[in-house]
């Protein structure tokens, strides 16, 4: 498999986080085209196991993209993510991939170039890493 | 290639009498009138295909307390991971539990060039030899702290309390930083290509460091390497013990005493250590080396031993929780304060049924066997709580 296969994986909760995405392409910004964005209902959705299903598919990064904290729809994401991230964490540090490809981001309703920013830096950082171990044919 | 008749001989399915014994001691059909392991076979082999709609495959715990009872020893448990194989050759969705963490893990790890970072929690003063003439297997413990911490289980206390006592007996042994997952979980959901991957990294892992014995302290490592690595292409001939059957023997002959402990303990027998390993006495033997531990049995022990009431990861609702629940009452029913196991298995599942529950579930303690022992060492005759 190819290094540019390596995928950046971003779920997007449904509110702030994914105005970010939207805002970026309204103004015409560009990120990595290796970026896929999951669109989820509330970051509190994505647990342990969502995270670790995107490396077995073969992400070479996972970012979890979501609202300031207070500003979740749901009022809970703060409280069920940070669990879930920390985990996830120590697994990826456990299994030798490294933590360091799991990312939470908290943005700002419609913040691009924020967004732009941050994922271009994550696709670097992850770039200058150990190519992922390619996932299993 | 998924092949019927092939299971059909392999788990002997059609020496099954219709007689029923299976189901009336099958904790699931106690709790389930829907689940029925004979009526599953008989549901299969009248038809010329799959099932697709016999969802009750999946609630299976592979307990083999139907294969204790039955006559003929048909394997029901095999023949139904063959029918979870087949079912997801088909393209059958699991429902997994932990969202499918535990999945994804062992997939991850059957990554040929993954190199874990999974010794971090390992005692500097546990003394490890040079060599990896015998190994100690440590399992999933790691992954298993981390994914359930919220469970507060502490299931590499039971590992850390094995290599000290193997230790403290001069048992030599090492430990492959880049272990695997011995993989039965997923053969137990009918993954057997994900089985197969993990057994081969392993086993490769072995032949490579010259592994020529494996002392585990998890009864699922312990059988998988035994019973099913054993039979693949290639098998292993490697010598397989389980910790209670290399520090037992030590402490009748007096080699090893262990501390003391002024508390009331019943074990719980694991299915796979007890039904499938036969290892029933050697647990025992350890508990009673603890002076002033009141060992009590619950109601159900040794063969006939209630299973903790959850699958290899996959399909747990209500009917396990049943199941549980009047496992914890049995211990409570004796007046344990601890429930003793030997499987961070059964400890997580208990833990999960305790936190869970509605706050009736009985608070009795459970802990790993390994770690009551060698906690007992540390009091040096002193009582400790
Ligand atoms: S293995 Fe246990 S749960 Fe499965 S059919 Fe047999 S008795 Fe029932």
């Amino acid at each position: 498999m190819s290094r540019s296969a390596a995928h950046l994986v971003v779920f997007a909760c449904n509110w702030d986080g994914l105005t970010c995405i939207e805002a970026a392409a309204q103004a015409g910004l560009s990120y990595p085209a290796s970026v896929r964005v999951v669109r989820v209902s509330c970051l509190s959705r994505v647990h342990q196991g969502l995270i670790l299903k995107a490396f077995e598919l073969g992400a070479a990064g996972v970012m979890l993209l979501g609202c300031k904290p207070g500003n979740c729809q749901f009022d809970v994401d703060a409280r069920y993510i940070a669990g879930e991230y920390e985990k996830a964490r120590m697994l990826l540090r456990l299994l030798g991939l490294g933590e360091e490809r799991l990312v939470l981001c908290h943005m700002a309703r419609s913040d691009g170039s924020g967004f732009v920013k941050q994922v271009a830096t994550f696709a670097q950082e992850i770039e200058q890493m150990q190519p992922a171990v390619p996932a299993r044919a | 290639m998924f092949d019927i008749e092939r299971e059909i001989s392999d788990t002997k399915i059609r020496l099954c009498l219709d007689c029923g014994k299976c189901t009336v001691v099958c904790p699931i059909a106690q709790h389930d009138s829907e689940f029925n392991p004979r009526l599953i076979v008989q549901r299969r082999l009248t038809q010329n295909s799959s099932n697709p709609q016999d969802e009750t495959i999946w609630e299976c715990l592979s307990c083999y307390m139907c294969v204790e009872r039955c006559n003929y020893r048909v394997k029901f448990p095999e023949f139904i991971h063959g029918l979870r194989a087949e079912a997801l050759a088909e393209g059958a969705q699991l429902q997994c539990t932990r969202g499918g963490a535990l999945q994804a893990l062992q997939h991850l790890m059957a990554r040929e060039e993954l190199q874990q970072d999974r010794l971090n929690w390992l005692p500097q003063d546990i003394e490890l030899t040079e060599q990896y003439d015998t190994i100690f297997f440590v399992g999933c413990a790691p992954y298993f702290d981390i994914v359930f911490s919220d469970l507060e289980v502490n299931t590499l206390k039971g590992v850390e309390g094995a290599l000290r006592l193997l230790n403290r007996v001069q048992v030599p042994f090492n430990i492959l930083a880049n272990e695997r997952c011995c993989g039965r979980d997923l053969l137990l959901q009918g993954d057997r290509e994900g089985f197969l991957a993990l057994a081969r990294v392993n086993m490769e892992e072995f032949e490579r460091r010259g592994v020529k014995k494996i002392i585990t302290n998890c009864p699922e490592c312990h059988y998988t390497f035994k019973a099913d690595y054993a039979k693949l292409p290639g098998g292993t001939a490697i010598e397989v013990a389980h910790l209670t059957e290399v520090i037992a023997p030590l402490l009748q002959s007096g080699e090893l005493s262990l501390g003391e402990l002024e508390k009331r303990a019943t074990y719980h027998d694991p299915c796979t250590l007890g039904r499938c390993s036969r290892i029933f006495d050697e647990p025992r033997h350890i508990l009673a080396a603890v002076a002033g531990l009141d060992v009590v049995e619950m109601e159900q022990s040794r063969e006939k031993a209630l299973c903790c009431g959850a699958s290899p990861w996959v399909y747990c609702g209500a009917v396990n929780r049943e199941v549980q629940e009047q496992r914890l009452a049995q211990a409570e029913a004796v007046g344990a304060d601890i429930l003793v196991t030997s499987c961070p298995k059964c400890q997580i599942h208990l833990r999960c049924c305790q936190k869970s529950g509605d706050g009736t579930v009985p608070r009795v303690e459970i802990q790993d066997l390994a770690y009551l022992a060698a906690r007992s060492l540390d009091s040096g005759g002193e009582a400790i709580d």
